[in-house]
C-alpha cells in the first residue's frame, strides 16, 4: 500500500513540475549544450561550420589579454559584491531597529533597485560629466577640486566610478534579502542573549550573523554570479574603455562576437565563465558552511 | 515595547544607566547613516529631474545651474513627438508581463510540485534551478542568436518574451517553492480526506493563500524583465520593436546627446516600476522572507 502511495505522489510530483522541466530543456540546458558545440566551430552562424576543436580554448588560455579582462573581471566583482552584502547587510540591520521613521526609509533605500540599470548608467554619466555634471559642480564650489575631474575618462577613477555606480544600484536587492533572514531569525535568540547581557553589537555577531548565515551564502553566490558577468551599466558608462580599464568579460564576449563576428571565440570564454563561477560558488559553499558550525 | 523593557531591566539593576547613552548613541548613528544614504540616493533623482526641466541651451551653459531658473517642460513634450517613445513604452509593457505571466504561472505550479511531493529526479532539479542562476546569461545570447535565427524570432517581441521567461523561471521556481514550504501541509492532508484530487487541493485549497509569495515572485520577474538590456539589444532592430531600456540605451550613442531628453526618458522609465513598487511593496520582504531566502 506504501509503495502504490508512493507511486502516486512521485507521479503528482512529475505532474506538477514537467511543465518547468521541459521549458528549462528547451529555453536553457539545449542552448547551453549548443554554445559548447558553437565554442568547437570556427563559424558565421549561417553557413560556414568548420571543426575546430578546442582551438579556442587554447588560444583563449594563452592569452595574455584575456587573463588580464579576467583579472579586471574578478576585481570589478569583488569590489561590487563585498560592497553590496557590506552596504545591504549594514541598512538591513539598522532598519530592523524598532525605532521612528524606519518604515520610511524602507521604501526609500529600495528605490535604487527600481532604477533599470540603461537609466543609472545615463544619469551617472552625465552627473559625472566633467564640464555640465553635477559631480564637478559641486566638488569646485566646495573648493575640494581645482580643475574639473575626468571621472570616466580616466583608467583609475573611471573603474572606482563604475564599481561606486554598481554598488548604488545592487545593494537592495542584498538588503531586502538580509531583511527577509532576520524575519526568519526567532526572538527568542535575542531575548536569550540579552539576559546574558549581550549589548547591540554582541547580539548582532552571535545571533543575527549566524542566522543570516545560509542567506548570506545564497546571496554570495548569486551576487558574484550576477556581477561577474555585469555588462550593461559598465557598457553604457565607458563601454570597456578607458584604456580597457573596465574592460569587463561580458563587454569582451559582446565585442567578439557583434563586432568581430568571432563567435567560436566568444562561446568559449562563455564557456570558461561558466566553469570559473562553479568553482567560486563551490568554495563559497565550503568556506561558509564550514564558518557556521 | 522597547521602553517597558529598558524599564524592568533599570529597575533590576541601576548599574545598566550605560545602556541608555549607549541607545542615544547607537540611534544617532543609525540616523545619521541612513540619511547620507538617503542623500546618495536623491542626488542622482535630484538631478535627472533638475536635466529634464531645462532647455539644451542651459542644459549645456556653464556656470551650470542646480535648479533651473526658469523650468520647463519643453523636453518631456519633445519626448512624445520627436522620438517613439510611447512604442517603446507598450513594447516593454507588453513583452514584459507577457513574460512575466508565463513564468510566475509556470514557477507556482513547479513551486508547488517540489514543495510538497518526493519525486524521481526532484534534488537534481533544485540544484538545477539554483545552478542555472550561474550561467552567464551572455553564453545563452549566442546560440539563441542563432537559433532564433532559423526560427525567424529575431527583431521579434515574442522572442524577446521566451528569453525573459527563460530568465525568470529558475528564480521564480525557487521562490514559490520557499513560499510553499511555508504553508502548512495539514491543509493539503485535510483536503485531500475530503476527497478533493491534488489538484483541486492546490487550486482551491492553497493557492489563495499564495497570493502574497505569487506577488513578490512577479515583481522580481517583472524588474528583472524591464531592466533587460543585452538581449534586446543583440536581438531587437527595428525602432518600433524597441523596448524603453534599448531604446534610451541607444540615445546615448549618438554624437551630440540631448541629456534634458534622455532624463525625461529615463524619468518615464522609473513610473511602471515604481507604481508596482507603491502597489506590492508590503508584500516584497513577507514574499522573499519565506521563499528565496529559506533553505
Amino acid at each position: 500500500m506504501k509503495s502504490a502511495f508512493a507511486k502516486r505522489e512521485s507521479r503528482s510530483g512529475m505532474i506538477f513540475t514537467i511543465p518547468a522541466a521541459l521549458i528549462m530543456l528547451g529555453l536553457v540546458v539545449y542552448p547551453m549544450l549548443y554554445g559548447f558545440f558553437i565554442s568547437t566551430q570556427k563559424s558565421n552562424l549561417i553557413d560556414k561550420w568548420e571543426f575546430v576543436g578546442a582551438k579556442y580554448y587554447i588560444q583563449l588560455l594563452t592569452d595574455a589579454e584575456f587573463f588580464g579582462t579576467l583579472k579586471t573581471t574578478a576585481i570589478f566583482a569583488a569590489c561590487v559584491v563585498i560592497g553590496n552584502l557590506f552596504v545591504g547587510l549594514l541598512l538591513a540591520v539598522l532598519v530592523n531597529q524598532k525605532i521612528p521613521l524606519m518604515n520610511i526609509f524602507k521604501v526609500i533605500l529600495m528605490l535604487p533597485w527600481l532604477f533599470p540599470e540603461v537609466v543609472v548608467a545615463l544619469i551617472w554619466k552625465w552627473l559625472f560629466s566633467p564640464l555640465f555634471g553635477m559631480f564637478n559642480y559641486v566638488l569646485f564650489s566646495l573648493n575640494l577640486i581645482e580643475k574639473e575631474v575626468d571621472v570616466l575618462g580616466q583608467p583609475g577613477t573611471a573603474f572606482v566610478g563604475v564599481v561606486f555606480v554598481c554598488i548604488w544600484k545592487g545593494y537592495p536587492i542584498v538588503m531586502l534579502m538580509m531583511m527577509a533572514g532576520m524575519k526568519n531569525i526567532p526572538h527568542e535568540r535575542y531575548e536569550a542573549a540579552a539576559i546574558d547581557g549581550a549589548n547591540k553589537w554582541q547580539q548582532f555577531l552571535n545571533v543575527t550573523l549566524p542566522g543570516l548565515m545560509p542567506v548570506l551564502l545564497v546571496a554570495s553566490i548569486l551576487e558574484t554570479a550576477w556581477w561577474f558577468k555585469h555588462f550593461t551599466i559598465v557598457w553604457l558608462m565607458t563601454g570597456g574603455g578607458p584604456a580597457g580599464a573596465t574592460e569587463l568579460i561580458s563587454v569582451d564576449i559582446y565585442l567578439q562576437a557583434f563586432t568581430n563576428f568571432n563567435f567560436g571565440r566568444a562561446a568559449a570564454e562563455s564557456v570558461i565563465i561558466l566553469f570559473l563561477l562553479m568553482v567560486v560558488s563551490f568554495i563559497y559553499s565550503r568556506v561558509l558552511r564550514d564558518e557556521s558550525q | 515595547m522597547n521602553l517597558s523593557k529598558q524599564k524592568s531591566r533599570n529597575q533590576k539593576d541601576s548599574a545598566m544607566a550605560g545602556t541608555k547613552t549607549n541607545t542615544i548613541v547607537t540611534r544617532i548613528a543609525t540616523y545619521s547613516i541612513l540619511i547620507i544614504m538617503t542623500f546618495l540616493i536623491f542626488v542622482p533623482i535630484f538631478w535627472m529631474i533638475s536635466t529634464s526641466l531645462k532647455t539644451e541651451a542651459v542644459m549645456f551653459d556653464t556656470p551650470i545651474e542646480l535648479i533651473p531658473s526658469d523650468p520647463t517642460l519643453e523636453s518631456y513634450k519633445n519626448l512624445w513627438s520627436a522620438y517613439p517613445f510611447l512604442t517603446y513604452l507598450r513594447n516593454s509593457i507588453f513583452v514584459v508581463s507577457a513574460a512575466t505571466f508565463f513564468s510566475v504561472s509556470i514557477s507556482t505550479i513547479a513551486g508547488y510540485g517540489i514543495s510538497r511531493f518526493k519525486f524521481r529526479g526532484r534534488s537534481f532539479y533544485m540544484s538545477f534551478l539554483l545552478a542555472t542562476q550561474l550561467f552567464p546569461s551572455i553564453m545563452l545570447l549566442i546560440p539563441y542568436y542563432k537559433t532564433f535565427k532559423t526560427l525567424n524570432l529575431l527583431d521579434s517581441l515574442y522572442g524577446l518574451v521566451i528569453v525573459y521567461i527563460s530568465f525568470t523561471i529558475p528564480f521564480c521556481t525557487w521562490m514559490m517553492r520557499g513560499y510553499f514550504n511555508g504553508i502548512s501541509r495539514d491543509l493539503d492532508q485535510a483536503a485531500s480526506i475530503d476527497g478533493a484530487n491534488r489538484i483541486r487541493v492546490f487550486r482551491s485549497v492553497i493557492l489563495p493563500l499564495a497570493w502574497p509569495g505569487i506577488a513578490a515572485t512577479a515583481i522580481y520577474a517583472f524588474i528583472a524583465g524591464w531592466n533587460e538590456y543585452l538581449f534586446a539589444l543583440v536581438f531587437i532592430n527595428t525602432t518600433e520593436r524597441k523596448t524603453v531600456s534599448l531604446g534610451i540605451g541607444q540615445l546615448i550613442g549618438e554624437y551630440r546627446v540631448l541629456w534634458n531628453e534622455l532624463m525625461a526618458a529615463a524619468f518615464f522609465a522609473l513610473v511602471p516600476m515604481v507604481i508596482i513598487f507603491i502597489f506590492f511593496n508590503r508584500y516584497l520582504v513577507d514574499g522573499l522572507a519565506a521563499g528565496a531566502v529559506k533553505e
